[in-house]
């Protein structure tokens, strides 16, 4: 296998191949990397690990909500402010992303042991 | 719509897949801890810069907390 | 300074490969592991340094009884800080190393329709209540694609996805295979509003750490 020839490791696909290389192509932006001291680059990259995180808080948060939820937990006053605030911090968070060009694949969490918590 | 009409796009998954697994995936033998979220390599970045840019931030009136970003 | 490809386990001998930016591919022994490196010049990440580490691990796998991939990272300022690194993991290194031996990683990357996002929620409830439906579409999704492989692996990785993506890698014993593959097939052939990628056969690049199930 030469670095220059095609390779191919596709064993099976379907549907529309397009859309899984859409899932991937952030990774093109990783070259080159690690010697990156472009303060733009550097901020994009600090807001993407900050919207991270908050996706990350909102989505765990959001989650106990509809366990709560199902559970019966909460009256329908509860309900419907719940679900308004998640709806605000949903609206705020895409907000966020279309300022500073991020994709929901863009904040992409690696969080090892903790891989399927989301 | 068979994806074996189109070699190229296959070649390019594959691609795209190999160089996820090398740089994402793998053993991590370094001694630093790295962070690896939202591929941000924070030893790289280094805390200086990390502290300079969150000022920058607020500099420019962005949230950085949730109660902010309700408001 | 000091590139690491992979840990390996019985290599006859080094591939008649390359490492990055042409240099000589060389084995470094630390206590009971035995690791494949290359002298680098300097820190950099470019695409056909990827390649050419993916070109040397796999070269590798196909003369070994086991290999661990490395990840591409900073390099090794020298030999001293590989040792210590590598002592640090060894006995979880040694344990994953007998994990894998035999096995080759698959790749399922799937994305589903993306679901008709009807009119904006009226009430904060409603919005809970479409959530709700979202979570449960997802965990169907992952149910009936990832179950039925999950139970050919030896062990899987990864998963972190949004509710229309899904993102998984398997352990599967080498004569394992085709027998997944297969499933693969059918479940293409049972969904087909899915876009549905399955790659392989890696070398074992997701189960290099003992968080892996």
């Amino acid at each position: 296998m030469s670095a220059h020839e095609p390779i191919d490791k596709v064993l099976a696909g379907s549907g529309d191949l397009d859309r899984i290389a859409g899932e991937l192509e952030h990774l093109q932006d990783a070259f080159p990397r690690r010697i990156n001291a472009d303060p733009e680059k550097v901020e994009q990259g600090l807001a993407r690990l900050v919207l991270t995180l908050v996706e990350l808080l909102r989505q765990l948060m959001e989650r106990q909500a509809l366990r709560r939820m199902e559970g019966g937990a909460l009256t329908d006053e509860q309900l419907d402010q719940l679900g308004e605030t998640f709806m605000k911090l949903n609206q705020r968070m895409e907000e966020l992303k279309a300022e500073f060009g991020l994709e929901d694949r863009d904040l992409n969490l690696d969080l090892g042991p903790l891989g399927n918590l989301l | 719509m068979s994806s074996d009409l189109r070699p190229d796009l296959r070649q390019q998954v594959t691609l795209l897949e190999l160089v996820d697994r090398v740089l994402n995936k793998g053993v991590v033998l370094s001694g630093d801890i790295t962070l690896s979220v939202a591929d941000v390599d924070l030893v790289y970045i280094g805390l200086r810069v990390l502290l300079s840019s969150v000022a920058t931030l607020e500099e420019q009136g962005m949230p950085v907390a949730i109660g902010d970003a309700l408001r | 300074m000091i590139h690491v490809y992979g840990i390996v386990d019985e290599l006859d001998s080094l591939p008649p490969v390359e490492g990055v930016d042409g240099a000589a591919l060389e084995r470094r022994r630390v206590d009971a592991l035995e690791l494949v490196v290359s002298e680098v010049p300097r820190d950099e990440v470019t695409q056909e340094a990827v390649l050419r580490h993916a070109q040397v691990v796999e070269a590798l796998m196909s003369r070994s009884r086991a290999v661990l991939p490395a990840q591409f990272s900073r390099p090794f300022a020298g030999d001293e800080e590989l040792v210590s690194a590598v002592t640090a993991k060894a006995s979880d290194l040694e344990l994953r190393l007998q994990r894998v031996r035999g096995c080759v990683e698959l790749g399922l990357r799937v994305v589903a329709p993306a679901p008709d996002s009807g009119p904006e929620a009226e009430s904060g409830a409603e919005y809970l209540r479409a959530r709700l439906d979202e979570e449960r579409r997802r965990s169907q999704l992952v149910a009936e694609v990832d179950e039925p492989l999950a139970r050919l692996a030896q062990e899987t990785a990864g998963g972190a996805a949004g509710s229309n993506v899904f993102e998984r890698a398997y352990l599967v014993r080498d004569e394992d295979a085709s027998t997944f593959l297969d499933t693969v097939r059918e479940l293409q052939a049972a969904h087909p509003e899915l876009s549905l990628a399955c790659t392989g056969p890696w070398p074992p690049y997701s189960f290099g750490a003992e968080a892996a199930k």
